[in-house]
């Protein structure tokens, strides 16, 4: 009896035009967003690629460590561009110094503004909002359409027990939906390495659970719909009713929980930490020059020393000056940093949970978590950049003797010129993803969430209909 | 007869009862955003008035023209509230310096990143999305969904001629559901004055050209409702094509252009012309330094062999000549740098404007994208927002190096005076802050009204032009329907 | 069909008062561009004060006949006239002289029944109307007085049809089209109908029905006309059929002429 109820369901949803055109339409939108965003990538790499030699070329001929202008870039991550989240929105560029904190730069927006005007068509953005508006079109006369038909009175009129067809009405919609995307989705997934988009073994799996996500969320605007059309008697009413529901899960419930958060948290502005960090670092370094003016003082150059000596020690001494100052500039930073930071780890946590309300939010939490593009990836290139840092600087001190960040001329005119230095001994930046494990974890929350979406309304409908008019 | 059918339409829109609920959201949603927007506004006026107090604290704290610290910041605008644009994506500020270049950074998503995790729903969004699909609600079926209840065929046994009929029926649904939209309108407007935003006449000018804008946007879908249900028999058919066509149009194909613009036209990075920007600047300035040490080397030569006190008269005569030769040829590496940058930025800039004209000319297939690129142009948060404040920005730095320039030169004096050391000087003063009272400030740039219009006669004239093409064919349509 | 069929002449039929008839089909053919023949040569005419009612089956062409008057599709050849104007040539002057109420009424759900008539009362031209006149029609059409100012939404269909007759009443047209106007209606109201169209004929006006119901065809119309195949195969009036098993003439003209071709 299910099996006959089911296989109707998707005989009469498969046969229609409906479903002949939204499933054409969304087919192609499904393969526009793995193709564009497999091009997408394939740009992102040539400019990371670009980038990279010309900061090593740039630095051909230069003869002093010192002297050195060092870039460290985000590559692109294979996934981004299917969920790019915040990964347009962040600063990819990150200008190393031995000292002072690092600044990441030019995020994607800021430096192409076009891209920010209309903004992009990743797969998140399809499936949370052209794909979730198609699942309702399919849903939202379940029922009360069959009872305008009169085709639910003819069902009853047989011995079919109420909860039979309601389960075989879910099922049949959730079938009719999800098995025919699968195919432009499993010819999009193929596309990724045949243009040229490296995939690991994790990434595969990430790639399965963002899909994975994606049904849930279909499911969660399926069954309610399916629910809401149990509890109307007109598909009119219910197809607006959804409408009206999406309208507020899509578009209003995310951005409000974030602007309410916003006000409910009071996170130090950036421009008042940057003035401290720079009111600060400007005392410790007029002390220092007070200490540089006493050095001399004391320490006047003698007529018969070398200049070399001189300066040597000179430069030692300024190293020390460098350093104190460094780690005290660095403490005061570390901490209104990390002030700044939990304020807005509270402030995130209230929004996010806020903004959970909706399972749009949900999906497209789930889905930029497991692109690696949440707000974590912030926090994790930084990380990243600030170890690298450390490396860098052991570097040019191992070449230079000092890492004080200013330069000091040794003498003057020498008999050959210097060397030129070799960028390729430069230290490597690789920026590493955590790993697949942890990404999974972190999305658990949002997919068990999305999951008991699913239920709930599931077994509203079920409820629902079980006391149904059927008339 | 006239007036008799449009009064049936309006009361049929009115009186239905999807009307109350699809205007209330609409209204709620309208609302929402204006008020929205107006908070937003506001912190980010405060936060632009205490960056301003904290750089003047700063700068007041300074005690050397070399080491002072100046920034410009973008001044918030109250069309901010109404269309934000890529206000929030682009760089609030820009260092400004003689060593380095005006480049704004630290957008407001780069610093606040959580605000971009789900986006602003500012008035143009709700009009580019929300409006369209209610526009489409209550015209997929104004055809034939009469054909269908068989009010058609009653209404035309009468002697009503086909095409007063059609035109009965877009004033109808035009009156019916555009006017009700002008409350929630008028009174966002009330709300923006009762909240005391700092609207001036060219504010006001340009929300009400946005307006009609909005209407215009509006009005092509309406038409656009009324085409495909005289082309088609069945509502439930219209409605889906509808559907479609809205998911394409407003969803897609703006974003679709831009995306294959950055495909067709490929634009060097950032990073990579920065890179190139910097070897020349490292470049120039060893060469400098070569220059200074030769200069003092031959300055020495000259000194050789005077006693100590005709040193001192030798420098003190020259000391004026020297600090100026130094300027001067400080400022000539500074020219250079600043010209080679100039001409990578021209250059990248003109490659993005060769990429933004192609974005912009495929997107505008969807009238979406005029209306977006209208709203964004009036609401001057558009891609020039960028370029209008970098230039304003490059010729501040300019003043501000010449100011700073000569009063390095004061300073420099000084210090040569005090001091006096052989062979090692280290820059900076003493201990007692500037007198920055001359120090010239950063005017944010206007953008007067012909800016904000000027740029979107096209997209006005695009969207005149799809409504009358949409109501044309429905015209057309209409005039062979089969009304059985 | 071997012997051609006695047509009664629609000018001895009783009430035949004035010289010239209000509706006319004159050699009406109409053939769709997938080559379907719906209408073949259809001939007949309906005079003041005279109810002519189309018998046959669906797909007969008895709609088709009415559409073709109603200038909603155009004749392949011949003409459909209302008062002496060929429709497909002025449709809107045609227009103004005809009454029409379809099979399925359905008005403006959301407009109540007083609001539904005012509109159609006003696009037919009559715009003088109060809310009173509108009372008396709605009570003569049997429909009670508290439904008057609810909304059509809610209404039965015979309540629905009653509305209909209430706009072609209130447009006082001097033809009046009726397809199928008593299916649906239970028999009390089919009889209050019958009632209403005897007045109305008395009024003078020409009415041409199409209907399946036999029995109140024979009723109430002068001229009965049996169509099949969108031809007009038999046509009697009243008084002919006096003597006769309308019934038996009915199935035996629809199966012999089934059967003749087949």
């Amino acid at each position: 009896m299910l099996r006959l109820l089911i296989e109707k369901e998707l005989r009469e949803t498969i046969g229609t035009t409906k479903f002949a055109v939204t499933f054409a339409v969304c087919a192609l939108l499904i393969l526009l967003a793995f193709y564009v965003g497999a091009r997408n990538y394939q740009v992102s790499q040539s400019e990371y690629e670009a980038a990279k030699a010309e900061n090593l070329k740039q630095m051909e001929g230069l003869t002093d460590w010192n002297q050195v202008d060092h870039r460290i870039f985000l590559p692109p991550q294979p996934l981004a561009t299917l969920v790019s989240g915040i990964s347009n929105d962040i600063g990819r560029t990150v200008e190393v110094r031995t000292r002072g904190e690092l600044r990441p730069q030019d995020s994607r927006f800021n430096a192409d503004p076009i891209y920010a005007v209309f903004r992009f068509l990743d797969l998140e953005f399809i499936f949370s909002i052209v794909l979730s508006l198609f699942a309702i079109l399919f849903a939202y006369d379940a029922v009360n359409g069959e009872k305008e038909r009169g085709t639910l009175r003819l069902a009853f009129a047989n011995a079919v027990p109420r909860d039979t067809y309601i389960m075989g009405k879910l099922i049949g919609a959730f079938l009719a939906l999800s098995v025919p995307l699968l195919i432009p989705i499993l010819l999009g997934c193929l596309l990724l390495p045949l243009l040229g988009v490296p995939m690991a073994g994790g990434d595969w799996v990430r790639l399965g659970m963002l899909i994975l996500s994606g049904y849930l969320y279909l499911g969660v605007f399926l069954t309610l719909s399916v629910f809401v059309s149990a509890l109307t008697e007109h598909s009119s009413s219910s197809f607006l009713l959804m409408l009206v529901i999406w309208i507020f899960a899509v578009l209003i419930i995310p951005r409000t929980a974030v602007l309410v958060a916003g006000r409910a948290v009071d996170v130090p502005s950036i421009d008042q930490i940057s003035y401290e960090k720079n009111r600060y670092n400007a005392q410790l370094w007029a002390e220092d020059r007070e200490k540089m003016n006493t050095y001399w003082r004391e320490n006047p150059p003698s007529q018969d020393a070398p200049r070399e000596e001189v300066m040597l020690k000179f430069r030692s001494f300024m190293t020390e000056l460098s350093d104190a100052r460094e780690a005290n500039a660095r403490e005061l930073a570390g901490r209104l940093n990390e002030d700044r930071l939990n304020r807005e780890q509270v402030q995130q946590r209230i929004a996010l949970s806020i903004a959970r309300l909706s399972p749009a939010s949900v999906f497209s939490l789930a889905s930029s978590d497991l692109a690696g593009t949440s707000l974590d990836l912030k926090q994790r290139y930084l990380e990243a950049a600030n170890a690298y840092q450390q490396m860098y600087e052991a570097f040019i001190r191992e070449k230079t003797g000092s890492s004080g960040g200013f330069m000091i001329m040794i003498g003057g005119q020498s008999e050959k010129e210097p060397d030129p230095i070799d960028p390729m001994e430069l230290p490597a930046f690789e920026y590493k993803q955590p790993e697949t494990a942890s990404f999974v974890e972190k999305s658990m929350l949002d997919l068990g969430l999305l999951l008991v979406f699913n239920l709930v309304f599931f077994a509203g409908a079920f409820i629902t209909f079980l006391r149904y008019d059927v008339r | 007869m006239f007036k008799i059918l449009v009064e049936k339409e309006l009361k049929a829109i009115l009186l239905s009862p999807k009307f109350v609920a699809t205007f209330g959201v609409c209204a709620l949603l309208i609302l929402l955003s204006v008020f929205v927007g107006i908070q937003e506004y506001n912190a980010a006026q405060e936060q632009y008035e205490t960056a301003q107090q904290l750089l003047n604290q700063e700068v007041s704290e300074a005690t050397s023209w070399w080491g002072i610290n100046n920034k410009a910041y973008r001044a918030p605008d109250p069309m901010q509230i109404f269309v934000s644009g890529i206000n929030n994506d682009v760089g609030r500020l820009s260092n400004i310096s003689t060593w380095t270049e005006v480049k704004l950074e630290e957008s407001t998503y780069a610093n606040d990143t959580l605000f971009a995790v789900f986006r602003f729903i500012d008035f143009a969004f709700i009009v580019q999305v929300v409006l369209s699909l209610f526009a489409i609600l209550f015209t997929y079926d104004a055809i034939n969904g009469e054909r269908e209840s068989g009010t058609l065929k009653l209404a035309l046994s009468n002697a009503v001629p086909r095409g007063k009929f059609m035109l009965a029926k877009f004033t109808g649904a035009w009156l019916g559901l555009t006017i009700p939209l002008l409350i929630p309108i008028l009174l966002a407007a009330l709300i923006v004055m009762l909240l005391r935003v700092p609207m001036d006449a060219l504010a006001w000018a340009k929300l009400g050209t946005l307006f009609g804008a909005s209407v215009l946007y509006f009005t092509f879908f309406i038409a656009l409702g009324l085409l495909v249900s005289a082309l088609t028999k069945r509502s439930s058919v219209s409605f889906l094509i509808l559907l479609v066509a809205w998911v394409v149009l407003v969803l897609i194909v703006p974003r679709a252009a831009t995306m294959a613009a950055g495909q067709l036209l490929q634009v060097p990075g950032v990073a990579e012309i920065e890179s190139q920007k910097d070897r020349f600047s490292t470049d120039r300035w060893d060469a400098y330094r070569k220059e200074r040490t030769q200069m003092w080397e031959t300055r020495t030569a000259q000194m050789a062999g005077m006693t100590e006190t005709e040193r001192d008269n030798f420098r003190g005569q020259n000391e004026a000549r020297w600090q100026q030769e130094e300027t001067d040829s400080r400022q000539v590496v500074q020219e250079d740098i600043a010209e080679q940058a100039r001409k990578l930025n021209e250059d990248l800039r003109n490659q993005k404007a060769e990429q933004e004209r192609l974005a912009f000319l495929l997107s505008r297939f969807s009238p979406t994208s005029s209306y977006q690129l209208t709203a964004m142009n009036l609401g001057g948060t558009n891609t020039a927002l960028k370029t209008r404040y970098e230039d304003a920005m490059r010729s501040y730095r300019t003043t501000f190096a010449q100011f700073v320039e000569s009063k390095r030169q004061e300073e420099m004096e000084k210090n040569r005076r005090s001091q006096g050391q052989r062979g090692v000087m280290i820059m900076g003063g003493g201990d007692e802050t500037l007198d920055v009272s001359e120090l010239p400030r950063f005017q944010a740039p206007s953008h007067t009204y012909a800016e904000a219009v000027a740029p979107s006669v096209v997209d006005f004239g695009l969207l005149s032009l799809f409504s009358l093409l949409a109501f044309g064919g429905a015209f057309m349509a209409f005039l062979r329907y089969d009304v059985r | 069909m071997e012997t051609p069929v006695p047509m009664s002449d629609a000018s001895t039929a009783p009430a035949a008062a004035a010289s010239r008839p209000m509706l006319e089909a004159v050699g009406l053919s109409k053939r769709y561009e997938d080559g379907h023949l719906a209408l073949d040569n259809m001939s007949f005419q309906v005079y003041p004060g005279q109810v002519y009612a189309m018998l046959g089956g669906n797909g007969a062409g008895k709609t088709t006949t009415i559409n073709l008057f109603l200038n909603f599709i155009e004749p392949t050849e011949g003409e459909a006239r209302v008062d002496g104007i060929v429709t497909h040539r002025e449709p809107l002057k045609a227009k103004e002289r005809i009454a029409y109420v379809s099979e399925n009424v359905m008005l403006y759900p959301n407009f109540t029944a007083m609001q539904n008539l005012d509109f159609f009362a006003r696009l037919g031209g009559k715009t003088k109307y109060t809310k009173e006149d509108y009372r008396k029609v709605l009570l003569r059409v049997g429909l009670e007085e508290a439904a008057h100012n609810r909304r059509l939404k809610g209404f039965s269909k015979g309540m629905r049809q009653k509305c209909g007759i209430a706009i072609a009443i209130l447009k006082d047209a001097p033809a009046i089209l009726l397809d199928e106007p008593t299916s649906g209606l239970d028999p009390k109201a089919g009889l209050e109908f019958i009632r209403l169209l005897h007045d109305l004929r008395a009024e003078g006006k020409a009415i041409l029905m199409s209907t399946h119901d036999i029995f109140r065809a024979k009723e109430i119309s002068d001229i009965v006309g049996i169509m099949n195949g969108g031809k007009l195969v038999m046509q009697r009036t009243h008084d002919d059929l006096e003597g006769e098993n309308l019934e038996t003439l009915y199935v035996q003209y629809m199966a012999g002429y089934m059967e003749e071709v087949g």
